[in-house]
C-alpha cells in the first residue's frame, strides 16, 4: 500500500505539485488523470524517488521511502515504467527484460519471470535477440512494461501507457495488469491523459490540474460527474 | 629484416599500448561522459609504485600485480571522491579537475619516489626472437604486450557481454536513470567502471616503461596517443578506440622511422587534426539512439 | 554641482574612457610602485604581467567563449621563439619584436583556429593537448634553427639612455611588461563589450541559438582563438626577454596547465581575475621554496610543490568554488545585496556549459 502525504514539489521557484495526498491500495488500480503540465509525471517520478520533494511524505506499506535512492526504492519492489518507454535502446530484448529482475538475484523465479514476459508479449518472444532500438513504439512499450513486470513488483507506476500504443496491445497489457492486480495484490498508480480508457479500468481516481488535485474518489463516481469530465478530462 | 618490415612489427606492439590507453579513455567516456585527462599520470603512479616495490626486494610479477591492483584501487577512489561529487557540474568543471589531477600526481610522484630517470625492467627478454636463421625484430616482451594487452581485451568483453554485471555496467552507462529505476546501484556500477578502465591503464604503463624509461611525465604521450586513437575510432566505440590504437601505432612507427623520432608527436597532432577536420565526432562516429 | 557632475559621467560612461581612465589610474599605480621596490620584486612584477596577459588571452578563449585549450604554454613558446630568432644576431627595438611575435603566434592561432573551429569539448581539448606536447618537440628535432634542448639565450634589455645610467634593466622590463599588460587589458576588456565580446559569450551560453540570432559561429570561434593566440604570444616574447632563455622544456604541458589554474583561481570569464591568477603563479613557487629552504626540505619536494598546489588547488575549486576568486567576491556581493532587500543578481554564470551535442543523457 502507497501513502502520499501532503506532497510539495517544487522545481527552483516553480512550483509542480501543491501538498497531495492520495492513496494506492494493494489490489488495485488508481488513475492519476489531468492535462499536460498538471503534475502527474512529477507525481510518480517523486515517488519513485528520481525527484526530491520540498515537503510531505511518501510512505510505502508504512516505511518512509520520500528520501531513499531510486534504486532502494526499486529494489522495495516498487516499479516505475517511465514516459517514453524508457527502453535502453543499444541493448537487446532479452538483456532489458533481464535486467529487470537481476536486483532480486533469484535465477530460477527471474527465468519464470522471463518466460511469463514473452509470453504475455509475443513480440518479444520473436525479437529476443535484437538491439531495442529495431522496435517498433508499441513494442518498445511492451518491452517496457515487461521489463517492470519481471521484477514480479508489489506497486506499479505507469507513466502513460497508450502513449504510442496501439488499442489492442493496450488492452492485452491492461487485461495482464488487471489480472496480476486481482492474483497478486498488485498496487498499481496509472497516469494517462487518456482519460477515459483509464477511468474503464481503475477503481479509484484523482484529477490533477496545476499541481493541484481537483477531484478523487471512486473511477466510476468521477465517470458520472459531467462538469468534471468537459472541464479537465476532454469528453 | 627490411626496415618496412620492422617499423610494422613495432608499430603493433606500441599500437597494442595506445589501444589499451585508448581503450581505459573510452570506458571513462561512454560510463560517465568525461575524458579522463589524468588516466596517463594514474598510469605513471602505478608504474612507480611498481617499481617501489622491486626496489624493495620484491620480484618482477609481484611488482605488476602490484601496479595493476593499485590502478584498481586508485581508479575506484578518484571516481569515489573526487569525479562523483561534481556529477552533476557542467562538463568543463570536470575536466579541469582531471587536470588539476594530471598536475598533482605529476608532482607527487617526484615527491615521493624523487625525479630522476629510472629503468623499468621488462617482463621477458627484449632481444628479438630467432626464426630460422635470421632475427626478427619482435622480442619475447614485444609478445607479451600483445598477449596480455589482447587478454585484457578479451576478458572485459567477456565480463561486458557475457555477465550479469557487465550488463548492469552496461545498462548504467547507457541511461543512469532508467538503470537506477530497475533496481541498479549506478554509483557502485561507475566507480567498478573506473577502476577497470584504470586497471587497463596501469597495465599500458608497465608495457611501455621498460622503452620510454620512467619519469614523472613519461605518460604524458601515451595519453596523447591514447586520446588521438580513441578520437580516431570514436569515443563511444570500444571496438574503435582499441581499432584507433594500432593504426596510431603503425602511423607514428612510420613517421618515426622515416621521419626521425622527435617528430612523432607532431605526426599524430597532424593526423589528429586531419581526421578531426573531416569527422569532428571521430573516424567510427554514429549516432547512437540512447533512449526512445 | 549638478553640472560638474553630469560632465563626469560624460566623461566616465563610454566604455572606452571608462577603461582608459582605469588604465591610466593603474599605470601610474604601478610606475609608482615599481619605483619604491628593488630590482628582484620588479622582476617578479614582470612575471605577474607576463603570466597576466597569457591569462586574460586564455580566459576570453576559455572563460568568455567557452573553448577549452590545453595548448597555450605551446603558443607562448611560439611567441618566445620568435623574439629568441629575431635577437639572435642583432639588437632590435623591443616594441618591433613584440609586434612580429604577436603577429607569428596570431597566425599560428589562425591556422589552428580554422582546424580546430568545428571541434567541441573534449575533441578540442585533446587537440589542444596534442599541440602542446608535440610542439617542444620541434625545437629538438630543428636542433640548427631552434637551439636543441638548451635552447636559444635571449640578450637583456637594456634601458634607453635617457633614464640614465643607473636606471636598474629589471625595472625598464618591468615597465614594458606593464604597459603591455595594461594595453592588453584595456584592449580586451572593449573587446569585451563589444559585439564582438557579446557573440562569444552567446556561442559559448547556447551555439545554435547564437547561430540563428544571425551570429557566424565559426568565425567567433576563429577570432577567440587568434586573440588568445596573440595574447599568448606577446606574453611568450616578453618572457623570453625576462627569463633570458628560450627552451623547450619551460614551455611543457605544465605550463598550459599552470594559465589554466590561473584564470581558474581568478574566475573564469573575468579579467581581473586572471591578473589575481597570475599573482598566485608567481608567488606560490616562491613562498614554497622560502618555506622549503627554512624548514629543510630536500629539493625534490620543494621543486613540485608548487605544481602540486596548483593541482590540488584546481581539483579542490571544482569541487568547492568553481568561480573563483572573483566569483566569490560577486557571490558575496550578490548575498549581500539580497540581504539588504534588493534583488539578488540573475543566474551566476562564472562557470561554462561546454556544448556536446553527442550527449542526450
Amino acid at each position: 500500500m502507497l501513502e502520499v502525504t501532503d506532497l510539495t514539489v517544487a522545481y527552483g521557484t516553480v512550483v509542480a505539485l501543491h501538498g497531495i495526498s492520495l492513496t494506492v491500495a494493494d489490489s488495485s488500480i488508481t488513475a492519476v488523470l489531468g492535462a499536460n503540465g498538471a503534475g502527474k509525471t512529477t507525481l510518480v517520478r517523486t515517488i519513485s524517488g528520481l525527484t526530491r520533494p520540498r515537503g510531505g511524505s511518501v510512505r510505502l506499506d508504512g516505511r518512509d521511502i520520500t528520501r531513499l535512492a531510486p534504486e532502494e526504492i526499486a529494489r522495495l519492489g516498487v516499479a516505475h515504467v517511465p514516459q517514453g518507454q524508457g527502453v535502453l535502446a543499444e541493448l537487446t530484448v532479452d538483456e532489458n527484460l533481464r535486467l529487470g529482475g537481476l536486483w532480486r538475484r533469484d535465477p530460477k523465479g527471474q527465468r519464470g519471470a522471463l518466460a511469463e514476459a514473452y509470453e504475455l508479449f509475443p513480440p518479444l518472444a520473436s525479437r529476443r535477440h535484437l538491439a531495442a532500438f529495431s522496435l517498433s513504439g508499441g513494442e518498445r512499450q511492451m518491452l517496457s512494461v515487461g521489463r517492470a513486470l519481471v521484477a514480479r513488483p508489489r506497486m506499479l507506476l505507469l507513466d502513460e501507457p497508450s502513449l504510442g500504443l496501439a488499442r489492442r496491445a493496450l488492452i492485452q497489457i491492461m487485461a495482464r495488469i488487471k489480472t496480476l492486480v486481482a492474483e497478486r495484490g498488485l498496487a498499481v498508480l496509472l497516469i494517462e491523459q487518456n482519460a477515459k480508457s483509464a477511468l474503464s479500468v481503475a477503481d479509484d481516481a484523482m484529477v490533477l490540474h496545476l499541481g493541484k488535485v481537483v477531484a478523487q474518489g471512486r473511477a466510476h463516481q468521477l465517470l458520472s460527474e459531467e462538469g468534471l469530465r468537459h472541464a479537465y478530462l476532454g469528453f | 629484416m627490411s626496415r618496412f618490415l620492422v617499423l610494422t612489427l613495432n608499430g603493433l606492439t606500441q599500437g597494442a599500448i595506445y589501444a589499451a590507453m585508448a581503450l581505459a579513455l573510452v570506458m571513462i567516456w561512454r560510463a560517465t561522459r568525461i575524458i579522463n585527462f589524468a588516466q596517463g599520470a594514474m598510469a605513471m603512479f602505478t608504474t612507480y609504485l611498481a617499481l617501489f616495490a622491486v626496489d624493495h626486494g620484491a620480484p618482477y610479477w609481484a611488482g605488476f600485480v602490484v601496479a595493476l591492483s593499485s590502478g584498481l584501487l586508485l581508479g575506484a577512489i578518484v571516481e569515489r571522491v573526487i569525479v562523483r561529487p561534481v556529477e552533476t557540474a557542467p562538463p568543463l568543471n570536470v575536466v579541469i579537475l582531471t587536470l588539476g589531477l594530471l598536475l598533482f600526481l605529476e608532482a607527487l610522484a617526484p615527491m615521493a619516489f624523487g625525479g630522476q630517470i629510472r629503468s623499468f625492467p621488462p617482463a621477458f627478454s627484449i632481444v628479438g626472437l630467432h626464426l630460422g636463421n635470421s632475427q626478427v625484430a619482435f622480442s619475447p616482451f614485444d609478445a607479451f604486450t600483445l598477449g596480455s594487452v589482447l587478454a585484457v581485451m578479451v576478458l572485459l568483453l567477456l565480463l561486458f557481454q557475457k555477465t550479469n554485471l557487465g550488463l548492469r555496467m552496461r545498462a548504467s552507462a547507457f541511461n543512469p536513470e532508467v538503470s537506477r529505476l530497475l533496481g541498479i546501484r549506478v554509483g557502485r556500477m561507475l566507480t567498478l567502471g573506473w577502476a577497470l578502465a584504470s586497471l587497463v591503464g596501469a597495465l599500458a604503463g608497465v608495457l611501455i616503461a621498460p622503452s620510454l624509461l620512467l619519469y614523472p611525465t613519461f605518460m604524458d604521450q601515451v595519453l596523447v596517443f591514447g586520446f588521438t586513437g580513441a578520437v580516431l575510432g570514436g569515443l563511444d566505440s570500444a571496438v574503435g578506440a582499441v581499432v584507433g590504437g594500432l593504426l596510431i601505432g603503425f602511423a607514428l612507427s612510420f613517421v618515426g622511422g622515416y621521419l626521425g623520432s622527435d617528430l612523432e608527436t607532431v605526426g599524430a597532432l597532424v593526423i589528429l587534426i586531419a581526421v578531426l577536420m573531416v569527422r569532428p565526432r571521430g573516424l567510427f562516429s554514429l549516432q547512437r539512439l540512447r533512449q526512445v | 554641482m549638478v553640472a560638474a557632475q553630469s560632465r563626469i559621467d560624460r566623461l566616465v560612461r563610454p566604455t572606452l574612457s571608462r577603461h582608459l581612465l582605469l588604465a591610466l589610474g593603474a599605470a601610474v599605480l604601478l610606475l609608482l610602485l615599481s619605483t619604491q621596490i628593488g630590482a628582484y620584486d620588479d622582476y617578479n612584477l614582470t612575471a605577474v604581467a607576463i603570466f597576466a596577459i597569457a591569462a586574460a588571452g586564455l580566459n576570453l578563449l576559455t572563460g568568455v567563449n567557452g573553448q577549452l585549450s590545453l595548448g597555450h604554454g605551446a603558443l607562448m613558446a611560439i611567441g618566445a621563439y620568435t623574439a629568441s630568432l629575431l635577437l639572435k644576431d642583432h639588437p632590435l627595438p623591443v616594441v618591433v619584436v613584440l609586434l612580429v611575435a604577436v603577429l607569428s603566434s596570431g597566425l599560428t592561432g589562425i591556422v589552428f583556429g580554422y582546424a580546430a573551429a568545428r571541434l567541441r569539448g573534449p575533441y578540442l581539448a585533446g587537440a589542444t593537448l596534442t599541440l602542446a606536447v608535440a610542439l617542444p618537440q620541434v625545437a629538438t628535432r630543428y636542433k640548427s634553427i631552434f637551439g636543441g634542448e638548451e635552447g636559444l639565450t635571449v640578450p637583456p634589455t637594456s634601458p634607453p639612455a635617457w633614464l640614465g645610467a643607473d636606471f636598474p634593466p629589471e625595472r625598464w622590463l618591468a615597465w614594458i611588461a606593464l604597459a603591455a599588460a595594461v594595453v592588453t587589458m584595456v584592449l580586451l576588456a572593449n573587446l569585451l563589450r563589444s559585439p564582438v565580446g557579446r557573440a562569444f559569450k552567446a556561442v559559448r551560453d547556447n551555439e545554435a541559438a547564437a547561430a540563428l540570432a544571425g551570429i557566424d559561429v565559426a568565425r567567433t570561434q576563429v577570432l577567440a582563438f587568434v586573440i588568445s593566440a596573440a595574447c599568448a604570444g606577446l606574453a611568450g616574447a616578453l618572457f623570453a626577454y625576462w627569463s633570458g632563455v628560450t627552451a623547450p622544456a619551460g614551455f611543457g604541458l605544465s605550463l598550459s596547465l599552470q594559465l589554466i589554474t590561473a584564470i581558474v583561481i581568478g574566475g573564469l570569464g573575468s579579467l581581473a581575475g586572471a591578473v589575481w591568477g597570475s599573482v598566485v603563479l608567481v608567488f606560490v613557487p616562491q613562498l614554497t621554496s622560502g618555506m622549503a629552504s627554512s624548514l629543510n626540505v630536500p629539493s625534490s619536494i620543494a621543486n613540485n610543490l608548487p605544481l602540486a598546489i596548483y593541482g590540488g588547488i584546481l581539483v579542490i575549486a571544482m569541487l568547492v568554488a568553481p568561480h573563483g576568486i572573483q566569483g566569490a567576491f560577486r557571490r558575496i556581493l550578490t548575498i549581500g545585496r539580497a540581504r539588504w532587500g534588493h534583488t539578488p543578481a540573475g543566474g551566476q554564470k562564472g562557470v561554462v556549459d561546454w556544448d556536446d551535442p553527442a550527449s542526450d543523457t
